[in-house]
């Protein structure tokens, strides 16, 4: 399985760097958008000048399209005003000022396990979890209930009924040079099988299966887990993690699973298949043995331009110029990326915080991205057709959208296109792709 | 501290791969076998005719770019790929001008005037040997024997004259390269070798010479099944011309070959065919090139050979 997918295999340079755990300090200011996800932001509840505790619930949500925040440092609040997200766009947000103390309001290991009469699913959205990846809504609203299974019309009219059989749980990440679910996938983490069960619980998912990296073996909790489960319902699915975009769901599910996600428009759940990274399910039983709220997320940090590289658990809202001067940041970063190299956002403004969406932080140097600005035309090689993930032809597509022939391009299947970039990364004429893809795309959907 | 303004762009923030420069300098440094068997079987004279072609091709590119002001790009390798690989399906006889018109040919005619690197719709070597074998017919069908200067028809050209003659040739000396020819096919073990190491770093893929190959086998094979006393074994065709260097080189050529799986060996197999067509049927006794000139013109119409687009079953 997956031996047919297509893509390319990164090198070695771009591979997770090591998957050491760094320990960062508390930071001395966080700015935490009041939306850090995709959906509608939530009302703030607290005003300038209030003081604040690590927990504290500061914005609420009234649905399932938005989620609670809560404070990640105990201090005062300073400011509530729009600013820059990882996405590039601006964000009503909360500054809190550290008071140096960091007091819970309730410290994690007085917490009480959260009232049974909760459901699962309220705890979950409590919590402030996300499912992280390209959809990145509030968790909750991600989850398909086996109980309230919804429909889906599709632009042709089919209707798709999501009825979720299994539970395929992530542990290699999007993309080779991310390491947070592959370094989980090798330590033991307390919460994993209440999370496995909570999930296969709430979606009514039968099977569980593991998509781990081979390269990173051995996976010792992982392996008990599939002999401790008595109705062998579990199984543990290797992959070449160094392959990439093995880890975007989209293939993922293609390689663990040979089912083919409906594009464009499609998700996982369409097939049945509940996806979500490890990191996710480990936060899920964290949130329903406690019922502390989500305040720090867990990224890889990488790049040239940072001294010290590997995994760390960073406090939500910490911004990106603190953790990198934190972590030895020289002045030679030419580009800043929150997410992986691959697929990432590149940033703008050293003060915009890290957010529950992302997954990395990288600092490249210029010998790093190789940036030219140049690119020549099409030459008709056809590498870009052998690396393609869904089958398109990426180099006709972007003959088509540099000539605003979008229809054409639509098509052609433009919006199958996952925006996964091996086409543009093995491009000999340095096209500018992805970016002509994504241009085509919002023309079309004015 | 004082931090530089990030740079800011779409991913992917990372490239890899190759660039043109690296693609065109594989292709040449797959053809220094072929090259220095020329050199081995045609002497000096063959190193002469490649310089001389090179250069020129080079020199025309970089004329055409200063005087219609475009952008620099002589130095990436495809013209000197162009002469190179346009001196290669020469004859060793020809006089010193002929590939220095044929390389302006190819140059001008073949790439610059439809707009370069990526624009010609057929490939410009064969363009410029095709003007140049209808200009000059007499010059450029005239071959040396191997090591010497003595005037010898080609395994291809004796067998169109008398069919019996095929026999005469051994397998080992047509595969080695022991035989009159076009001084780039003679030696097929060196076009293997150059072929092998295209094939490893990825510059070409395996569709299109496999294609092309079984195109001429299996057509070989019926006509030798139908009448084994006139029509020449498979071998023969395979190694008895330029089928190796047409097959490696001139027909993946990337600019004007297919880009889709399907596209490929479509492309391949009738180019193969229409080889054999004109070989048994037509007017020159080695069909490889027109049969790629020709297939050329209809390469938009193979990249309509699509593979399925991921998960389109189920919403179209």
């Amino acid at each position: 399985m997956g031996l047919f997918l297509k893509g390319i295999t990164l090198p070695k340079r771009l591979s997770a760097p090591s998957l050491s755990l760094i320990e960062l300090a508390a930071p001395e200011k966080v700015i935490l958008p009041l939306r850090q996800y995709v959906g509608e932001p939530s009302e703030a509840i607290v005003a300038v000048g209030d003081s604040v505790k690590t927990g504290q619930l500061i914005a609420d949500a009234s649905d399932t399209h938005r989620l609670p925040v809560h404070a990640t440092i105990s201090g005062t609040v300073t400011e509530i005003t729009a600013h820059s997200d990882p996405r590039g766009l601006h964000v009503e947000s909360i500054c809190i000022e550290s008071d140096g103390t960091d007091t819970w309001l309730t410290p994690p290991e007085a917490q009480q396990p959260p009232p049974d009469t909760d459901n699962m699913v309220t705890r979950i959205h409590a919590a402030g979890l996300i499912a992280q990846g390209p959809f990145s809504t509030p968790l909750a609203y991600d989850l398909v209930p086996v109980d309230q299974p919804k429909t889906y019309l599709y632009r042709d009219g089919t209707n798709v009924v999501q009825k979720i059989d299994t539970l395929l749980i992530n542990c290699l990440d999007a993309e080779p040079s991310l390491g947070v679910n592959r370094y989980l996938a090798s330590t033991h983490n307390d919460t994993l099988e209440q999370g496995i069960a909570a999930l296969k619980a709430i979606t009514g998912a039968t099977r569980v299966v593991f998509a781990v990296d081979k390269h990173f073996s051995p996976w010792p909790q992982l392996n008990e887990i599939v002999q401790n489960d008595e109705e062998e319902a579990t199984c543990i699915t290797a992959l070449n993690g160094r392959r990439f975009p093995t880890g975007l769901p989209i293939p993922l599910v293609k390689a663990a699973l040979s089912r083919e996600v409906p594009l464009p428009y499609g998700h996982p759940r369409d097939v049945g298949v509940a996806l979500y990274d490890l990191h996710t399910v480990i936060a899920v039983g964290t949130s329903t043995t406690s019922s502390a709220p989500q305040t720090t997320t867990m990224i890889t940090l990488g790049g040239g331009a940072l001294k010290q590289q590997g995994i760390a658990t960073v406090r939500l809202g910490t911004t990106i110029g603190s953790l990198i001067d934190s972590l030895g940041g020289t002045t030679d970063a030419a580009k800043i990326i929150c997410g992986g190299p691959m697929t990432g956002m590149a940033q703008y403004d050293r003060d915009t915080p890290i957010t529950k969406e992302v997954t990395g932080l990288f600092a490249l140097t210029d010998t790093e991205i190789q940036l030219s600005g140049e690119y020549r035309e099409c030459i008709n090689c056809g590498m870009c057709v052998k690396v393609c993930p869904v089958n398109l032809l990426p180099g006709i597509l972007s003959l088509y959208c540099a000539k605003d022939k979008f229809d054409l391009a639509e098509a052609e299947g433009l919006f199958s296109c996952i925006e996964c970039g091996a086409c543009d990364y093995v491009c000999p004429s340095r096209r500018p792709l992805v970016h002509l893809f994504r241009h085509a795309k919002h023309q079309l959907m004015e | 501290m004082e931090h530089r303004n990030y740079i800011v762009s779409m991913s992917p923030h990372v490239r890899g791969g190759q660039s043109i420069e690296t693609m065109m300098s594989t292709f040449i440094i797959g053809l220094i076998p072929t090259a220095l068997a020329a050199i081995y079987f045609f002497g000096i004279r063959s190193l002469i005719i490649m310089v001389l072609s090179m250069a020129t091709a080079v020199i025309v590119e970089a004329l055409i770019e200063t005087l219609t002001h475009q952008k620099r790009t002589f130095r990436d390798c495809h013209a000197l790929l162009i002469g190179l690989l346009f001196a290669l399906i020469l004859p060793s006889s020809v006089p010193w001008w002929i590939p220095v018109v044929g390389a302006t040919v190819a140059i001008v005619l073949g790439k610059a005037l439809f707009g370069g690197l990526g624009n010609y719709p057929f490939n410009p070597v064969l363009v410029a040997w095709v003007v140049l074998r209808l200009s000059w017919p007499e010059r450029m069908s005239l071959f040396f024997e191997p090591h010497t200067t003595t005037q010898i028809l080609t395994p291809l050209m004796a067998f169109k004259e008398d069919p019996s003659l095929f026999y005469s040739y051994n397998l080992s000396s047509l595969f080695l390269g022991q035989k009159p020819g076009l001084m780039g096919t003679v030696c097929n073990l060196a076009i293997l070798i150059g072929a092998l190491f295209i094939l490893y770093r990825g510059v070409i893929r395996w569709h299109i010479p496999l294609s092309f190959f079984a195109g001429i086998a299996c057509f070989a094979a019926v006509l030798r099944y139908i009448n084994a006393d006139v029509y020449p074994p498979v071998t023969f065709h395979l190694i008895g011309g330029g089928v190796f260097l047409a097959a490696f080189f001139l027909a993946p050529e990337p600019v004007t070959s297919p880009v889709t799986p399907t596209g490929m060996i479509t492309f391949g197999f009738l180019a193969g065919i229409l080889t054999m067509i004109i070989r048994m049927w037509g007017a020159f006794p080695d069909g490889s090139f027109y049969a790629i000139l020709i297939m050329n013109s209809a390469t938009p119409l193979f990249n309509y050979l699509k593979p399925k687009v991921y998960g389109r079953s189920y919403s179209a």
